[in-house]
């Protein structure tokens, strides 16, 4: 998955940084909010800016097919 | 009325014929003359002209097949599939063997009458690669005969899975699933996806007429043996006029009790080709017949209006609708597959693999060719039972989405299909129809060749393709 270079690395061994903040993306928690249903989840969270890291597969697979179903398609 | 044409065949000499598309006060029929065996007319759907045309005639867009071949004598003589051909194919069928444990007085495949050894396992081999250069993976249904006659039945599956497919169907009666401890499981383990359960009725009349003995408790069975190894089971009734019509509600009720491990019914009025005992009656069952008993059946549960045609076939194939079971016991329909709302979800062949890929399958559908660390083939890599369920590549102690995965998880099982496909004979056969056929059976001779062409037979019992050799 290429890396946003806007907003965040990727090392080799796939530990996230943000790039603004220069420190490791931690995990903490977000949610998901779709017509009135809230889905909590953990992801990278910059423990500084609070930039929230959504990555691709994540939201193209799992968070689109939860939207599909609550749209009932 | 004539409002449209087409060409067909002769049901005698299976000679292409011009066709006319009638309407009546009682339905829609074609009509075609036969220089040298006369007049033939077929009904093909029974209702006024105004439902014939509500229905919803899906995407119009047209497929190439992937190396696609020449034709000399032009449909529906020399399919393969051919470059007039307006799909590239979604399912395939792979008949395994021409054994059979039963001897169904109907079976379009005439299983048992031939003296056909079984496919070699190289030949099969070469299918799949035939297949994958000509547009797969596709959805493979192991097919027959009745497939479980073959003891290398899990070898097939791991061979296709290893070269590149990854939805599996079993086309089954159920014998070998019901009587050997043990079988359900070790197909799951191989790759198997969903039972395609021959189902034809709640008692066993029903499967006197058609099946020639009693089976009902042995259905029962099969199904409690798939469920309980998370294999996922399609219930198939054949629907014969006079002879289980009557049924078609207590099937859907009985399809319903045995959710999530039964996925849907898959409904198929009766073909008039292969071996047929029963005669061609003057109305077979056709899609608003077949829709009415349902919504009769059933006090209006399941409507009529919930369902439409298929997007990526010839939409008069084909029906399907989904519903969600809620927690109170009732079902809701989805908005998919409403006419007049979004329509139906699938326009190409490669959506609808999926799609019925994702809706048949026990547990969750895995178009990842690489499997599960702890290998088993039908749980995805990434999203697997061993890590957590993160699904991501990056950190995965950084990730935890499990809220989605149960909500995913959930809809999946309280998700119910209903779908039916009719096939056509000699009689209606259209071949405008026939050039969208999506659902092919694979033969080292032909190639792929769609599923109406393949079995189609004339009155005598002459085939096309398959008594060729």
């Amino acid at each position: 998955m290429p890396a946003e270079k806007n907003y965040y690395t990727i090392d080799p061994e796939g530990k996230l940084t943000c790039l603004k903040c220069k420190v490791p993306l931690v995990k903490g928690k977000a949610k998901f909010m779709y017509l009135d249903n809230g889905f909590p989840v953990e992801l990278p969270v910059c423990p500084v800016c609070g930039f929230i890291y959504v990555p691709e597969e994540l939201a193209l697979g799992k968070v689109a097919s939860v939207e599909r179903a609550l749209e009932d398609k | 009325m004539i409002f449209s044409e087409t060409t067909s065949v002769c049901p005698v000499c299976l000679k292409t014929l011009p066709a006319i598309l009638r309407t009546a006060p009682d339905g829609v029929y074609m009509d075609k003359t036969c220089p040298e065996h006369g007049d033939f007319s077929a009904l093909l759907w029974e209702g006024d002209f105004e439902s014939y045309l509500a229905w919803p005639s899906g995407n119009e867009s047209r497929e190439v097949p992937i190396n696609g071949r020449q034709t000399d004598l032009g449909c529906p003589y020399d399919c393969g599939l051919c470059n007039d051909h307006q799909s590239k194919g979604c399912c395939v069928l792979l008949e395994l063997t021409h054994r059979c444990n039963l001897r169904c007085p109907v079976c379009f495949a005439s299983a048992g009458d031939s003296t056909h050894t079984d496919v070699p396992l190289e030949e099969i081999r070469q299918q799949y690669a035939y297949l994958m250069a000509h547009g797969g993976p596709f959805n493979i249904q192991l097919s027959g005969g009745e497939p479980t006659m073959r003891d290398d039945l899990p070898d097939i599956i791991r061979l296709g899975r290893d070269m590149g497919f990854s939805f599996f169907q079993l086309n089954t009666n159920g014998l070998r699933l019901a009587h050997e401890e043990g079988y359900a499981a070790r197909l799951k383990q191989a790759g198997l996806n969903t039972v395609f359960l021959q189902f034809d009725g709640v008692s066993d009349d029903v499967y006197e007429i058609l099946r020639g003995r009693k089976l009902l408790a042995e259905k029962e069975k099969a199904i409690a043996n798939c469920a309980a190894a998370g294999l996922g089971i399609v219930l198939v009734p054949v629907i014969a006029a006079g002879v289980n019509e009557h049924q078609v509600g207590d099937i859907l009720r009985y399809a319903l009790s045995h959710m999530p491990a039964v996925r849907g019914v898959h409904f198929q009025p009766l073909s008039y080709f292969g071996r047929c005992a029963l005669p061609r009656p003057e109305k077979p069952i056709t899609i608003p017949k077949m829709l009415r008993l349902m919504e009769e059946q059933t006090e209006g549960t399941f409507k009529t209006a919930h369902f439409t045609g298929g997007g990526a076939e010839n939409p008069y194939c084909s029906f399907h609708a989904t519903y969600r079971l809620l927690k109170d016991g009732s079902l809701k329909a989805l908005s998919r597959h409403i006419p007049g709302n979004s329509g139906c979800c699938c326009h190409s062949s490669d959506e609808s693999r999926l799609s019925v890929a994702e809706q048949w399958s026990g547990g969750e559908f895995n178009n990842n060719q690489e499997s599960c660390c702890c290998g088993d083939p039908g749980l995805p890599a990434k999203e697997s039972c061993c890590d957590g369920g993160s699904g991501i590549s990056e950190d995965n102690s950084l990730f935890d989405t499990s809220s989605l995965d149960a909500f995913l998880e959930e809809a999946r099982k309280t998700t119910f299909a209903v779908s039916g496909m009719v096939f056509m004979d000699a009689y209606n056969l259209d071949l405008a129809r026939l050039r969208r056929c999506y659902i092919c059976e694979v033969d080292s001779r032909f190639g792929m060749v769609p599923f109406c062409a393949y079995n189609l037979t004339g009155v005598d019992g002459r085939a096309l393709y398959r008594s060729k050799v």
